[in-house]
Protein backbone atom coordinates (compact mmCIF):
# COMPACT_ATOMS: atom_id res chain seq x y z
CA UNK A 1 0.00 0.00 0.00
CA UNK A 2 2.33 3.32 -1.31
CA UNK A 3 1.60 6.48 -0.10
CA UNK A 4 -1.51 7.79 -1.71
CA UNK A 5 -2.99 4.19 -2.19
CA UNK A 6 -6.92 3.91 -1.79
CA UNK A 7 -8.06 1.28 -0.39
CA UNK A 8 -10.25 0.22 -3.78
CA UNK A 9 -6.80 -0.57 -5.66
CA UNK A 10 -5.62 -2.86 -2.45
CA UNK A 11 -7.67 -5.06 -3.66
CA UNK A 12 -5.92 -7.60 -5.87
CA UNK A 13 -2.27 -6.95 -4.08
CA UNK A 14 -0.43 -10.38 -4.71
CA UNK A 15 0.46 -10.48 -1.00
CA UNK A 16 2.49 -13.45 -1.54
CA UNK A 17 3.65 -16.70 -3.14
CA UNK A 18 5.31 -19.61 -1.34
CA UNK A 19 6.04 -23.48 -1.69
CA UNK A 20 5.84 -25.09 1.82
CA UNK A 21 6.63 -28.57 2.85
CA UNK A 22 4.54 -29.98 5.80
CA UNK A 23 6.34 -31.89 7.97
CA UNK A 24 5.67 -34.20 11.10
CA UNK A 25 7.50 -32.47 13.75
CA UNK A 26 5.50 -28.93 12.90
CA UNK A 27 2.44 -31.00 13.12
CA UNK A 28 2.77 -32.90 15.78
CA UNK A 29 4.08 -30.25 17.89
CA UNK A 30 1.25 -27.82 16.91
CA UNK A 31 -1.85 -30.02 17.48
CA UNK A 32 -0.24 -30.52 21.11
CA UNK A 33 -0.05 -26.86 21.21
CA UNK A 34 -4.16 -26.39 20.68
CA UNK A 35 -4.51 -29.50 22.59
CA UNK A 36 -5.19 -32.02 19.67
CA UNK A 37 -5.01 -35.46 20.73
CA UNK A 38 -6.40 -36.60 17.76
CA UNK A 39 -4.13 -40.00 16.97
CA UNK A 40 -4.47 -39.52 13.35
CA UNK A 41 -2.61 -35.94 13.96
CA UNK A 42 0.66 -37.77 15.91
CA UNK A 43 0.78 -41.33 14.82
CA UNK A 44 1.09 -42.12 11.06
CA UNK A 45 0.31 -45.81 11.59
CA UNK A 46 -3.11 -44.24 13.06
CA UNK A 47 -3.20 -42.04 10.33
CA UNK A 48 -3.09 -44.92 7.49
CA UNK A 49 -5.56 -46.90 9.32
CA UNK A 50 -7.93 -44.17 9.31
CA UNK A 51 -6.97 -43.87 5.30
CA UNK A 52 -5.07 -41.23 5.19
CA UNK A 53 -1.53 -40.50 2.84
CA UNK A 54 0.21 -39.39 5.78
CA UNK A 55 -0.16 -37.57 9.74
CA UNK A 56 -3.34 -35.43 9.15
CA UNK A 57 -3.16 -31.51 10.28
CA UNK A 58 -4.95 -29.90 12.68
CA UNK A 59 -7.71 -27.73 10.79
CA UNK A 60 -5.87 -24.55 11.84
CA UNK A 61 -2.46 -25.67 11.17
CA UNK A 62 -2.05 -23.46 7.82
CA UNK A 63 -1.44 -20.67 9.48
CA UNK A 64 2.00 -22.05 10.65
CA UNK A 65 3.07 -23.28 7.32
CA UNK A 66 4.71 -20.36 5.95
CA UNK A 67 6.89 -20.45 9.33
CA UNK A 68 7.95 -23.76 9.06
CA UNK A 69 8.39 -25.54 6.02
CA UNK A 70 8.99 -22.53 3.84
CA UNK A 71 12.57 -23.69 2.56
CA UNK A 72 14.60 -21.19 0.44
CA UNK A 73 15.55 -23.31 -2.20
CA UNK A 74 12.01 -23.60 -3.26
CA UNK A 75 11.03 -20.39 -3.65
CA UNK A 76 11.17 -18.08 -6.97
CA UNK A 77 12.14 -14.87 -5.57
CA UNK A 78 11.18 -13.07 -8.96
CA UNK A 79 7.43 -14.19 -8.27
CA UNK A 80 7.26 -12.70 -4.79
CA UNK A 81 4.71 -10.28 -3.62
CA UNK A 82 5.37 -7.44 -0.68
CA UNK A 83 4.44 -9.85 1.92
CA UNK A 84 0.60 -9.06 3.95
CA UNK A 85 2.39 -6.81 6.53
CA UNK A 86 4.52 -5.01 3.96
CA UNK A 87 1.58 -4.02 1.92
CA UNK A 88 -0.17 -2.57 5.23
CA UNK A 89 2.79 -0.40 6.17
CA UNK A 90 1.17 2.66 6.00
CA UNK A 91 -2.15 2.05 7.70
CA UNK A 92 0.47 0.39 10.69
CA UNK A 93 2.33 3.39 10.37
CA UNK A 94 -0.36 5.86 11.34
CA UNK A 95 -0.87 4.09 15.03
CA UNK A 96 -3.95 2.75 16.13
CA UNK A 97 -4.23 -1.45 16.30
CA UNK A 98 -4.39 -4.72 14.39
CA UNK A 99 -6.78 -6.95 15.19
CA UNK A 100 -7.55 -10.64 13.76
CA UNK A 101 -11.18 -9.73 13.16
CA UNK A 102 -12.17 -13.34 11.45
CA UNK A 103 -10.15 -16.27 10.04
CA UNK A 104 -11.67 -19.16 8.17
CA UNK A 105 -10.16 -22.52 6.29
CA UNK A 106 -11.71 -24.00 3.05
CA UNK A 107 -10.92 -28.13 2.67
CA UNK A 108 -10.93 -29.89 -0.53
CA UNK A 109 -8.71 -32.61 1.15
CA UNK A 110 -6.88 -32.72 4.41
CA UNK A 111 -3.62 -31.62 4.85
CA UNK A 112 -0.76 -34.59 5.51
CA UNK A 113 2.69 -34.69 6.42
CA UNK A 114 4.73 -35.59 3.46
CA UNK A 115 2.22 -32.45 1.67
CA UNK A 116 4.75 -29.84 -0.87
CA UNK A 117 1.74 -27.07 -1.16
CA UNK A 118 2.44 -23.91 -3.24
CA UNK A 119 0.18 -21.19 -1.96
CA UNK A 120 -0.52 -17.64 -3.51
CA UNK A 121 -1.95 -14.57 -1.26
CA UNK A 122 -4.04 -12.04 -2.68
CA UNK A 123 -5.81 -9.09 -0.45
CA UNK A 124 -9.74 -9.53 -2.10
CA UNK A 125 -11.79 -7.25 -0.36
CA UNK A 126 -10.38 -3.67 1.62
CA UNK A 127 -12.80 -1.40 2.96
CA UNK A 128 -13.20 1.66 6.10
CA UNK A 129 -15.94 2.11 8.45
CA UNK A 130 -16.29 4.55 11.14
CA UNK A 131 -17.56 3.23 14.32
CA UNK A 132 -17.86 5.25 18.01
CA UNK A 133 -15.26 7.70 16.47
CA UNK A 134 -12.83 5.24 15.44
CA UNK A 135 -12.00 4.74 12.09
CA UNK A 136 -11.90 0.21 11.16
CA UNK A 137 -10.28 -0.63 8.25
CA UNK A 138 -11.05 -3.99 7.25
CA UNK A 139 -8.73 -5.94 4.75
CA UNK A 140 -9.03 -9.52 3.96
CA UNK A 141 -6.01 -11.81 2.76
CA UNK A 142 -7.27 -14.67 0.39
CA UNK A 143 -4.25 -17.68 0.66
CA UNK A 144 -5.40 -20.29 -2.41
CA UNK A 145 -2.99 -23.45 -1.42
CA UNK A 146 -2.70 -26.34 -4.41
CA UNK A 147 -0.79 -29.27 -4.86
CA UNK A 148 3.06 -28.38 -5.98
CA UNK A 149 2.91 -31.16 -7.89
CA UNK A 150 -0.51 -31.93 -9.36
CA UNK A 151 -2.03 -28.06 -8.97
CA UNK A 152 -5.30 -29.80 -7.40
CA UNK A 153 -6.34 -27.71 -4.47
CA UNK A 154 -6.47 -28.05 -1.25
CA UNK A 155 -7.11 -25.66 1.12
CA UNK A 156 -7.70 -22.11 1.05
CA UNK A 157 -7.10 -19.48 4.17
CA UNK A 158 -9.13 -16.31 4.63
CA UNK A 159 -7.52 -13.70 6.96
CA UNK A 160 -9.57 -11.15 8.11
CA UNK A 161 -7.30 -7.87 9.76
CA UNK A 162 -8.96 -4.64 11.31
CA UNK A 163 -6.96 -2.20 11.91
CA UNK A 164 -8.73 0.56 14.58
CA UNK A 165 -7.47 4.11 14.85
CA UNK B 1 -12.26 -42.41 16.07
CA UNK B 2 -15.21 -40.32 15.71
CA UNK B 3 -18.15 -40.11 17.92
CA UNK B 4 -20.40 -38.53 15.07
CA UNK B 5 -20.77 -40.67 12.37
CA UNK B 6 -23.20 -40.92 9.15
CA UNK B 7 -25.64 -43.11 10.97
CA UNK B 8 -25.76 -41.44 14.38
CA UNK B 9 -25.61 -37.48 13.24
CA UNK B 10 -29.20 -35.83 14.50
CA UNK B 11 -29.37 -31.89 14.43
CA UNK B 12 -28.68 -30.80 18.12
CA UNK B 13 -26.43 -33.44 19.04
CA UNK B 14 -23.54 -31.69 21.17
CA UNK B 15 -20.19 -32.77 21.22
CA UNK B 16 -18.14 -33.41 24.36
CA UNK B 17 -16.80 -30.53 25.69
CA UNK B 18 -13.44 -30.19 26.22
CA UNK B 19 -11.93 -27.11 29.01
CA UNK B 20 -8.68 -25.86 29.24
CA UNK B 21 -7.30 -23.16 31.90
CA UNK B 22 -5.21 -21.02 29.61
CA UNK B 23 -1.43 -20.13 30.87
CA UNK B 24 1.76 -17.68 29.92
CA UNK B 25 3.31 -21.15 28.99
CA UNK B 26 0.31 -22.02 26.63
CA UNK B 27 0.84 -19.07 25.01
CA UNK B 28 5.11 -19.46 24.43
CA UNK B 29 4.41 -22.41 22.89
CA UNK B 30 1.57 -21.74 20.38
CA UNK B 31 4.39 -18.82 19.82
CA UNK B 32 6.61 -21.56 18.47
CA UNK B 33 4.24 -22.90 17.24
CA UNK B 34 2.44 -21.12 14.96
CA UNK B 35 5.14 -18.24 14.18
CA UNK B 36 3.38 -15.62 15.44
CA UNK B 37 5.48 -13.33 18.00
CA UNK B 38 3.59 -10.68 18.32
CA UNK B 39 4.90 -9.19 21.83
CA UNK B 40 1.22 -8.95 22.62
CA UNK B 41 1.29 -12.39 23.68
CA UNK B 42 4.45 -13.07 25.20
CA UNK B 43 6.26 -10.34 26.28
CA UNK B 44 4.90 -9.03 29.85
CA UNK B 45 6.65 -5.84 29.93
CA UNK B 46 5.80 -4.75 25.99
CA UNK B 47 1.91 -5.64 26.77
CA UNK B 48 1.14 -3.50 30.02
CA UNK B 49 2.93 -0.52 28.13
CA UNK B 50 0.53 -0.59 25.69
CA UNK B 51 -1.98 -0.81 28.11
CA UNK B 52 -3.01 -3.91 28.46
CA UNK B 53 -3.82 -6.35 32.06
CA UNK B 54 -1.35 -8.48 30.85
CA UNK B 55 -0.42 -10.98 27.46
CA UNK B 56 -3.39 -12.02 26.15
CA UNK B 57 -3.70 -15.21 24.04
CA UNK B 58 -3.41 -15.57 20.35
CA UNK B 59 -6.79 -15.86 18.22
CA UNK B 60 -5.74 -18.38 16.43
CA UNK B 61 -5.09 -19.97 19.66
CA UNK B 62 -8.63 -20.09 20.70
CA UNK B 63 -9.82 -20.76 17.09
CA UNK B 64 -7.20 -23.87 17.15
CA UNK B 65 -8.52 -25.33 20.72
CA UNK B 66 -12.27 -25.05 19.44
CA UNK B 67 -11.10 -26.87 15.99
CA UNK B 68 -10.01 -29.64 18.31
CA UNK B 69 -13.76 -30.45 19.81
CA UNK B 70 -14.14 -30.80 16.43
CA UNK B 71 -11.84 -33.27 15.46
CA UNK B 72 -12.33 -35.17 18.80
CA UNK B 73 -15.89 -35.30 17.90
CA UNK B 74 -16.13 -36.10 13.77
CA UNK B 75 -11.88 -37.30 12.82
CA UNK B 76 -9.25 -35.67 12.15
CA UNK B 77 -9.12 -35.03 8.69
CA UNK B 78 -13.04 -34.51 8.32
CA UNK B 79 -12.73 -30.66 8.19
CA UNK B 80 -15.12 -29.06 4.84
CA UNK B 81 -15.16 -25.49 6.23
CA UNK B 82 -14.11 -23.81 9.69
CA UNK B 83 -14.84 -20.44 9.89
CA UNK B 84 -14.30 -17.68 12.96
CA UNK B 85 -15.16 -14.53 14.01
CA UNK B 86 -13.04 -13.24 17.57
CA UNK B 87 -15.23 -11.72 19.42
CA UNK B 88 -12.83 -11.13 23.04
CA UNK B 89 -9.57 -11.22 24.03
CA UNK B 90 -8.50 -14.60 26.39
CA UNK B 91 -5.99 -14.18 29.29
CA UNK B 92 -3.96 -16.88 31.20
CA UNK B 93 -6.22 -17.62 33.94
CA UNK B 94 -9.06 -18.20 32.43
CA UNK B 95 -10.67 -21.04 31.71
CA UNK B 96 -11.98 -21.91 28.18
CA UNK B 97 -14.62 -23.84 27.20
CA UNK B 98 -15.54 -25.16 24.32
CA UNK B 99 -19.27 -25.76 22.48
CA UNK B 100 -20.38 -27.13 19.29
CA UNK B 101 -23.46 -28.49 17.88
CA UNK B 102 -24.84 -30.26 15.18
CA UNK B 103 -27.03 -27.23 13.26
CA UNK B 104 -27.91 -29.78 10.05
CA UNK B 105 -27.17 -33.02 8.22
CA UNK B 106 -27.18 -33.31 4.15
CA UNK B 107 -26.14 -34.98 1.52
CA UNK B 108 -23.74 -33.09 -0.91
CA UNK B 109 -21.98 -34.75 -4.16
CA UNK B 110 -22.71 -37.82 -2.92
CA UNK B 111 -20.88 -37.10 0.96
CA UNK B 112 -22.83 -37.14 4.03
CA UNK B 113 -21.89 -33.34 5.78
CA UNK B 114 -22.54 -32.26 9.28
CA UNK B 115 -22.85 -28.25 9.52
CA UNK B 116 -22.10 -27.33 13.27
CA UNK B 117 -21.92 -24.23 15.39
CA UNK B 118 -18.99 -23.84 17.08
CA UNK B 119 -18.80 -21.54 20.42
CA UNK B 120 -15.46 -20.74 22.66
CA UNK B 121 -16.62 -19.13 26.33
CA UNK B 122 -15.33 -18.52 29.59
CA UNK B 123 -16.03 -20.16 32.73
CA UNK B 124 -18.60 -16.95 32.94
CA UNK B 125 -20.33 -17.68 29.54
CA UNK B 126 -18.27 -14.56 27.88
CA UNK B 127 -18.09 -15.11 24.07
CA UNK B 128 -14.52 -15.58 22.77
CA UNK B 129 -15.06 -17.18 19.19
CA UNK B 130 -18.24 -18.06 17.14
CA UNK B 131 -18.60 -19.55 14.28
CA UNK B 132 -19.24 -22.47 12.17
CA UNK B 133 -18.14 -25.74 10.80
CA UNK B 134 -18.97 -28.35 8.28
CA UNK B 135 -17.44 -31.74 8.56
CA UNK B 136 -17.43 -34.63 6.55
CA UNK B 137 -19.01 -37.77 8.23
CA UNK B 138 -17.78 -41.10 8.46
CA UNK B 139 -19.41 -44.26 8.42
CA UNK B 140 -19.31 -46.00 12.07
CA UNK B 141 -17.86 -49.55 11.02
Amino acid sequence: MAEGTTLDELIGTRTAVSTVVVERGPVGFFADCVFDESPESHDPAAAAAAGHAGVVATPTFPIAFESWGRFAELQNEAEQGPGMMAALAPLVAKGGLILHGEQSFHYHRPVVVGDVLRGEGTIVDAYAKESKGKTMTFVVTETVWTDAESGEPVVTSRFNIIHRI
Amino acid sequence: MSTLTSENATVGMEAPVLRHTLTRTDLVRYAGASGDYNPMHHDEVKATAAGQPSVFGHGMLSMGFLGSAVTAFAGAGSVVDYAVRFSRQTWPGEELITSVTVSAVRDEAGERLADLDVRLTNADGEEKVVGTATVRLATGA
